[in-house]
């Protein structure tokens, strides 16, 4: 593993945002710790979807860490950790419901480089969800992607994938 | 709602039927511009930088109430549109170190060096570096939402409800 570019924060609250190098940063800490409970605790679409494209994001940005991390509130919502698993190159044939490929294929517009939604992408997405619904997912989209590009960014990422841990959202909620 | 008139700048308006989650996000983005690390101007050349790599017209175009560019940096604003910074005698070594750091954050941050974050840590300290890798994150993730939410409402989607 390589060294991370920056210290972490010191502190041992338990929160992975608070004890990590964003923890330094106090202008912008409590905001991001508050972002990251309201997508999990408001956000307008089920714990299952949001966590599949978190997901899709950590797989997109190759951010070990956030790939290594399960959400407990998904797990319980049914997403088992096979189900997870089909967020992959081949989502497109898994048994994922068409809801939760549309939710793989909303992530890949935002995640493409450039960045944007084809017509059919956009006719399918309004058959299965409301505006605010989707409005809601690229709100988490956004959350989970500067979060995941921070870790990144700041290094000391492992090369090889790290064993699963289950996450209760209340570890990184304020 | 126009389809053109969704930027990084006007995203809040365009996302406020996602509630709580948005308009926390809008706070985050909001607090950016008035923070101890980095000018709001150099901000705004990073907001350009990547709105270059996004080749987004639009965003290019949009003035940033947030921080609007003095006179004096128009030729400044120029250099970073052409992608001549690296050469520019109008920037300072440390600001060159920043916007570099910014395109190669915006092309791959996982081909950010050692080195890299060295320049802008001694420029920034520590504390300065991780915001700067936030802002970066927040000014992105808001270029590449925008540009869906264009699309979307171009091709018909309503996000209001």
């Amino acid at each position: 593993m390589a060294e991370a570019r920056v210290t972490a924060s010191g502190s041992h609250t338990g929160n992975p945002i608070r004890d990590s190098a964003l923890g330094r940063v106090p202008q912008t800490l409590e905001d991001i710790v508050a972002l990251n409970g309201q997508v999990w605790h408001d956000s307008l679409v089920s714990p299952t979807l949001l966590e599949i494209i978190r997901l899709r994001n950590a797989r997109t940005v190759n951010c070990v860490f956030c790939q290594s991390v399960r959400y407990e509130v998904a797990r319980q919502d049914g997403l088992t950790e096979a189900r997870a698993q089909m967020v992959d190159g081949n989502y497109y044939d898994s048994q994922l419901s068409a809801r939760e490929k549309l939710a793989v294929a909303l992530a890949d517009a935002y995640l493409g480089y450039p960045a944007g939604a084809s017509a059919p992408l956009t006719a399918a997405l309004r058959q299965e969800f409301s505006g605010a619904q989707i409005a809601s997912m690229l709100v988490a989209l956004m959350s989970f992607n500067l979060t995941s590009r921070t870790a990144v960014s700041i290094g000391g990422m492992p090369e090889e994938p790290l064993p699963l841990t289950l996450l209760p959202v209340s570890s990184t909620t304020p | 709602m126009a389809a053109d008139e969704i930027t990084s700048l006007s995203l809040d308006r365009h996302l406020t039927a996602a509630g709580a989650p948005a308009a926390s996000f809008a706070r985050l983005w909001r607090g950016l511009w008035a923070q101890p690390y980095v000018s709001a101007e150099l901000l705004e050349l990073c907001r350009l930088t990547l709105a270059r790599l996004h080749r987004d017209e639009g965003e290019l175009a949009a003035p940033n109430p947030y921080a609007p560019l003095p006179a004096a940096s128009g030729e400044r604003r120029a250099v970073v549109l052409s992608g001549g910074v690296e050469r520019s005698t109008l920037f300072s070594d440390g600001e060159r170190a920043i916007l570099a750091f910014t395109e190669t954050y915006g092309l791959d941050p996982q081909s950010l060096t050692d080195a890299q974050a060295a320049q802008v840590g001694q420029q920034l300290g520590e504390p300065g570096l991780v915001f700067l890798i936030e802002a970066l994150g927040c000014l992105d993730a808001r270029i590449r939402t925008a540009r869906v939410l264009r699309d979307l409402v171009r091709h018909g989607a309503q996000l209001d409800g």
